[in-house]
């Protein structure tokens, strides 16, 4: 157990000497990055804000990737599930005439739906062709990006409305403030969205159903040895086909959260999902599929970025955080790996 | 003639398990070697060891009168010994020629690649198109193909693996009349490994039995009979009951047999398996009664892997029916002949276990479980059963993966058991496993069986079924070649209905 | 009209380029049996290597050959990572992918990069490496191995092919090629590196590969037809038609999945690659 912790200590203090060695060579102050990282994630209630802000959809997509990873139908698509998600979420949100708390919970079901739908077609696919489930996901990304740009520059679908003669961006109108998703309880500076206490609820209902259900021990069996579920009788393309949709279903409503938080920009833009999908996923790979544990790593990753618009003023480029968290989920990989082969 | 290989003292353990216990075999220049045995005798780790793909803990390699040391499979190449495997290792999507230079080094020379294979076909009669790609050939010509591949690196030894078990009687004819031409005037030697009597009565010109790892008897096949041969294959009776005793297992007894005229609890009919187009299982039909144990004896290949998947729910059969206790199950549904009381145990552990799960979770499997599965009460059943079936576990929560094989078994056991089921099957339970832990499945198998559940062993071991069956089936490519009660089923019979003679 | 039709099929053709010597590179990974998703940050590196390297020496020919260098790296760690210490190759190409486009975006931040002159010369090299590709992978013993290693590892291993090895070989070679992608792109087509400027290029030669059915020539002719439909959305605008242009860009995407869902072409593919 100390063996372990210290080899993952190692790998982290690895990945970030590793980063603050390329601060360093490229004429920075690490000392100073780390400072601003701080400034801007941790430091005080406005910054846990922005932090927590990013936490929440992270976690969700983490929650979904750790049940279809469980599974064994690993998908990695999350990033078109979320704009899918967003998508249904935006079309709902504008043109469905209902008001007040039934039109936010609509949002985030169709979201649900639209995404798990999403994911699902990979797993039909599998199915029925055999078609490679990480290839699709991957591949239906793609896919999904020109079906909201497509969208958002069509003016019969979710194209904002012209008024007067400004021109028309690639965009949707902005919600009505009836869909947005209100605060948690009032904090002195601290704005804590519904959509965070989502996705705790989502991670630990996640946790549950993995760990404490006939539901998740069958899917666990599936993920481990596909033949000994077999031989105990479970319905393998069923409940790998779920696994994926509720993975997606997550991922979707990750988009359904981006787009209704009260600090966003409130309308479906092509490029809202910001790789929320891709580090959901790093997320759960850190984490190795445990949903309670993604709380943490989501908190650490949604600090990074958070952090990332202090580091301007310390004249180091945001995009060390990125390069943070490569580091570290392949220091984590590694190290996990290196534990495997050790125990057995 | 002089000897061309001499294999002295070699040894070979496996955890527990002596696979070889310092084996001799000499091989002679210009002579066909046949080398007989049950599975498990040791032939195959013997032929693994001369070819480099296992090392071997004792014993010394002599080829041509000299030491030779064999650390893998290119030095075994380099000194001329090459092996055509039972598992063709054909790579199906190239062609007959890429197959057969794969291994080679330097230059692809697609022409030369060609015409090698059409030589080394002409001058074995062998033949096939060099050009076409082996996933559009028949079984046969793909182990034509495995042969031409070995055959043109012109070993000095060649070793076949049950190499007609693809061919036709007319090809292994052929086939066996070039060989030996081609050793007597070329210097060679072939080692033959076969467990059809005929053909090795035919075809070699001196013979090596092999049981439980040791030679039991070498010498000229001329001067042996298909009988006597059977009998070394699968021992004598005296010893079966020696080793029984042993281990503590008694002999079937006779009040056994009497109870197979009950109305059978799992009735198989006509089950026809076809893979890849080839049947495996082809029209085979038993019936299992209360109470006893049914050996289904055979040589690994003639289908009853493929019979223990059926039965397992893992292979849906393309014709055939199963009835348990005069049901008829849909074989179609996952778990229909798990509900209607069927426990198995599957020759391969990992596919019963999630070896990642714990040992816990592993019992409580096949268990009808509720939405939300209590783990304290999954913890006291996994305990209560750990200690009946007295399986040796770190912990509860310890994976499958940490156990011993034999008490990887023992979970098995314990949970198939523990669903109190009406029929039993099992497929090669006590491969790997040291003699304690065969001891105790034996006697489990024979509790279960007087408490009245069906027992059907399916088994490559004579001893095994021979200590525990009441009636002994015999199969043989894919269906039953005949059934005799234990008494009768004396190791030169079944050695005969094995062997096909 | 005639005219445009020239400029369509020129800057289709200029388009073609990366994507075609990355599926070299693909092409050969695949054939192999790792399903390569690290070509992104293969011909991503390779862009800012060169680039860089092209600014401090002066050379677009240097650069390219920095390109071919960084991109082996990546290669280079994928493999090891894969076939080494037994990664999911999947997990490694996600998190090669992040960390190239976070380390290339980190340093075209902190570093100024002088433009180069671009010199589309280096689409030449073509016309060399893709039979130089087919030849190693139908006709030479190493291309043998290497489709014994896609097709049937364990009957590939039985014979005495070290199977791991041919795989991370075959991702030096994708990591070459994909780096030669890479670095034309920004030293032959641009002349200088943009954050981000392969913008998924490297997932539109995976979905070229699958489409081309794992044979070379369709992979490449699936190439051109993603480079023609690129500049035939770019030359939308200024021939005055006004069509969405998601379709064109979803296209080569929606064609691999179409193909993998067509039984011709999934039976083709690398028997290893179907575990994952």
């Amino acid at each position: 157990m100390i063996a372990r912790l210290s080899l993952r200590s190692a790998a982290v203090g690895a990945a970030l000497a590793l980063s603050a060695a390329l601060v360093a060579a490229t004429g920075g102050s690490p000392a100073a990055a780390l400072r601003a990282l701080y400034q801007g994630s941790l430091a005080d209630p406005t910054a846990w804000t922005a932090t927590l802000l990013y936490v929440a959809p992270l976690l969700l997509v983490a929650a979904g990737a750790c049940v279809s990873a469980r599974s064994g139908m690993f998908n990695i698509g999350q990033e078109g599930q979320v704009l899918i998600g967003a998508l249904a979420g935006a079309w709902v949100a504008l043109r469905l005439a209902v008001g007040g708390p039934v039109l936010v919970v609509c949002v985030l079901v169709c979201a649900a739906l639209a995404g798990g739908a999403w994911a699902g077609l990979s797993a039909l696919m599998y199915r029925w062709r055999g078609v490679d489930v990480v290839v699709s996901t991957l591949l239906m990304t793609f896919v999904a990006q020109q079906v909201v740009a497509f969208a958002v520059t069509t003016p019969w679908l979710l194209q904002e409305s012209r008024v007067g003669d400004a021109a028309v961006s690639a965009q949707s109108n902005r919600l009505p403030a009836g869909a947005l998703l209100g605060s948690f309880g009032e904090y002195p500076g601290l704005a804590v969205n519904c959509g965070l206490v989502l996705a705790v609820v989502a991670a630990v209902l996640v946790a549950v159903a993995l760990d404490r259900t006939r539901w998740g021990f069958r899917l666990t069996m599936l993920g481990r040895n596909e033949i000994a579920a077999r031989h105990a009788g479970v319905r393998v393309a069923r409940l790998g086909g779920a696994a994926l949709a509720v993975s997606g279903g997550l991922a979707g409503l990750a988009g359904a959260v981006l787009l209704t938080s009260p600090v966003g920009a409130n309308r479906l833009q092509p490029g809202m999902s910001v790789g929320v999908g891709w580090d959901g996923l790093l997320v759960a790979l850190v984490a190795r599929n445990r949903p309670l544990l993604a709380l943490p790593v989501a908190l650490l990753f949604g600090a990074l970025r958070a952090g990332g618009g202090f580091l301007a003023a310390t004249g180091v480029p945001p995009y060390l955080v990125d390069v943070v968290k490569a580091l570290l989920v392949l220091a984590f990989v590694v190290v996990g790996r290196a534990r495997d082969a050790g125990e057995r | 003639m002089t000897e061309l290989l001499q294999l002295r003292g070699i040894s070979k353990r496996f955890g527990p398990v002596v696979a070889c216990d310092a084996v001799d075999l000499t091989v002679r220049e210009g002579e066909v070697h046949g080398l007989l045995g049950e599975n498990g005798a040791g032939k195959s780790t013997l032929m693994n060891v001369l070819l480099g793909l296992t090392q071997r803990d004792a014993g010394t390699i002599i080829h041509r009168g000299k030491t030779v040391h064999v650390g893998g499979p290119r030095n075994a190449i380099g000194l001329g010994f090459g092996m055509v495997h039972q598992q063709l290792s054909l790579v199906e999507p190239l062609t007959v020629w890429e197959n057969v230079i794969l291994g080679d080094r330097g230059r692809v020379d697609r022409a030369k690649a060609c015409a090698d294979v059409e030589a080394v076909a002409a001058r074995y009669g062998l033949p096939v198109d060099p050009l076409s790609r082996v996933d559009r050939l028949s079984a046969g010509e793909r182990q034509r193909v495995e042969l031409i591949k070995c055959l043109r690196r012109d070993p000095s030894v060649l070793v076949l693996d049950e190499p007609t078990s693809l061919l036709t009687e007319a090809e292994s004819a052929e086939l066996f009349a070039v060989l030996r031409r081609v050793v007597r005037a070329e210097r060679r030697a072939v080692i033959l490994i076969s467990h059809r009597l005929a053909e090795i009565t035919a075809a070699t010109d001196r013979v090596t039995v092999l049981r439980r790892g040791r030679v039991v008897h070498t010498g000229r096949t001329a001067e042996t009979t298909p009988p006597e041969l059977a009998r070394w294959m699968v021992g004598r009776e005296v010893a079966v009951e020696a080793e029984a005793a042993a281990l503590g297992v008694l002999v079937a007894p006779a009040q056994a047999a009497a109870t197979t005229t009950a109305a059978p609890v799992l009735r198989v009919r006509d089950l026809r398996v076809l893979v890849g187009g080839t049947p495996r299982l082809d029209g085979l039909s038993l019936d299992v009664a209360p109470g006893e144990i049914l050996g289904l004896y055979g040589v690994e290949g003639n289908g009853q892997d493929v019979l223990g998947d059926v039965l397992a729910g893992l292979v849906t059969p393309d014709g055939g029916t199963v009835e348990v206790g005069g049901q008829p199950i849909d074989l179609t549904r996952p778990g229909a002949l798990h509900l209607a009381g069927v426990g198995v145990v599957p020759e391969d552990r990992r596919t019963a276990l999630v070896l990642d799960m714990t040992v816990a979770e592993n019992l409580a499997m096949k268990a009808p479980m509720s939405a939300f599965p209590n783990r304290r009460r999954m913890r006291a059943a996994a305990g209560r059963l750990v200690e009946e079936y007295g399986i040796a576990v770190p912990s509860l929560d310890a994976p499958a993966r940490a156990l011993s094989g034999g008490n990887q078994q023992r979970l098995v056991l314990a949970r198939e058991l523990s669903a109190a089921p009406r029929v039993l099957v099992a497929a090669q339970p006590t491969q790997g496993l040291d003699v304690g832990a065969i001891g105790d499945v034996h006697r489990r198998f024979q509790r279960v069986a007087d408490q009245g559940v069906g027992v059907l062993l399916i088994s490559t071991a004579l001893e095994e079924v021979l200590a525990l069956a009441s009636r002994v089936a015999v199969i043989s490519s894919g269906r039953i070649a005949g059934i005799l009660p234990a008494e009768e089923a004396t190791g030169e019979r079944l050695g005969l209905l094995v062997g096909g003679a | 009209m005639l005219e445009s039709v020239d400029t369509i099929l020129s800057s289709g053709v200029r388009l073609t380029a990366p994507l075609a010597f990355a599926a070299c590179g693909e092409y050969v990974a695949e054939r192999a049996g790792t399903m390569n998703i690290s070509v992104e940050a293969m011909m991503l590196s390779a862009a800012y290597g060169s680039v860089a390297t092209a600014s401090a020496t002066g050379s677009a020919t240097t650069g390219l050959l920095a390109g071919v260098l960084v991109g082996m790296v990546v290669g280079w760690v994928h493999g090891n990572l894969s076939h080494r210490l037994a990664l999911n190759t999947f997990v490694v190409g996600l998190v090669l992918n992040a960390l190239a486009l976070g380390l290339t975006s980190y340093l075209i931040t902190v570093s100024t990069l002088d433009s180069q002159r671009p010199s589309q010369a280096s689409i030449l090299l073509l016309l060399g490496i893709a039979p130089l590709t087919w030849w190693l992978v139908e006709r030479s013993r190493w291309g043998l191995e290497l489709r014994a290693s896609g097709e049937d590892p364990r009957s590939a291993a039985v014979t005495g092919i070290r199977v791991d090895a041919r795989r991370r070989q075959a991702l030096l070679w994708c990591g070459a090629l994909a780096g030669l992608g890479g670095a034309y792109l920004a030293v032959g087509e641009v002349g200088s590196f943009n954050q981000n400027m392969t913008a998924g290029r490297g997932y539109l030669v995976i979905a070229a590969v699958i489409f081309g059915a794992w044979r070379l020539g369709r992979t490449l002719l699936g190439c051109a037809v993603f480079g023609l439909a690129d500049a035939l959305r770019l030359a939308l605008p200024a021939l005055g038609v006004t069509l969405n242009s998601q379709v064109l860009v979803a296209a080569p995407y929606l064609l691999a999945l179409l193909a993998m869902l067509s039984f011709r072409t999934s039976s083709r593919a690398p028997r290893a690659l179907r575990q994952g």
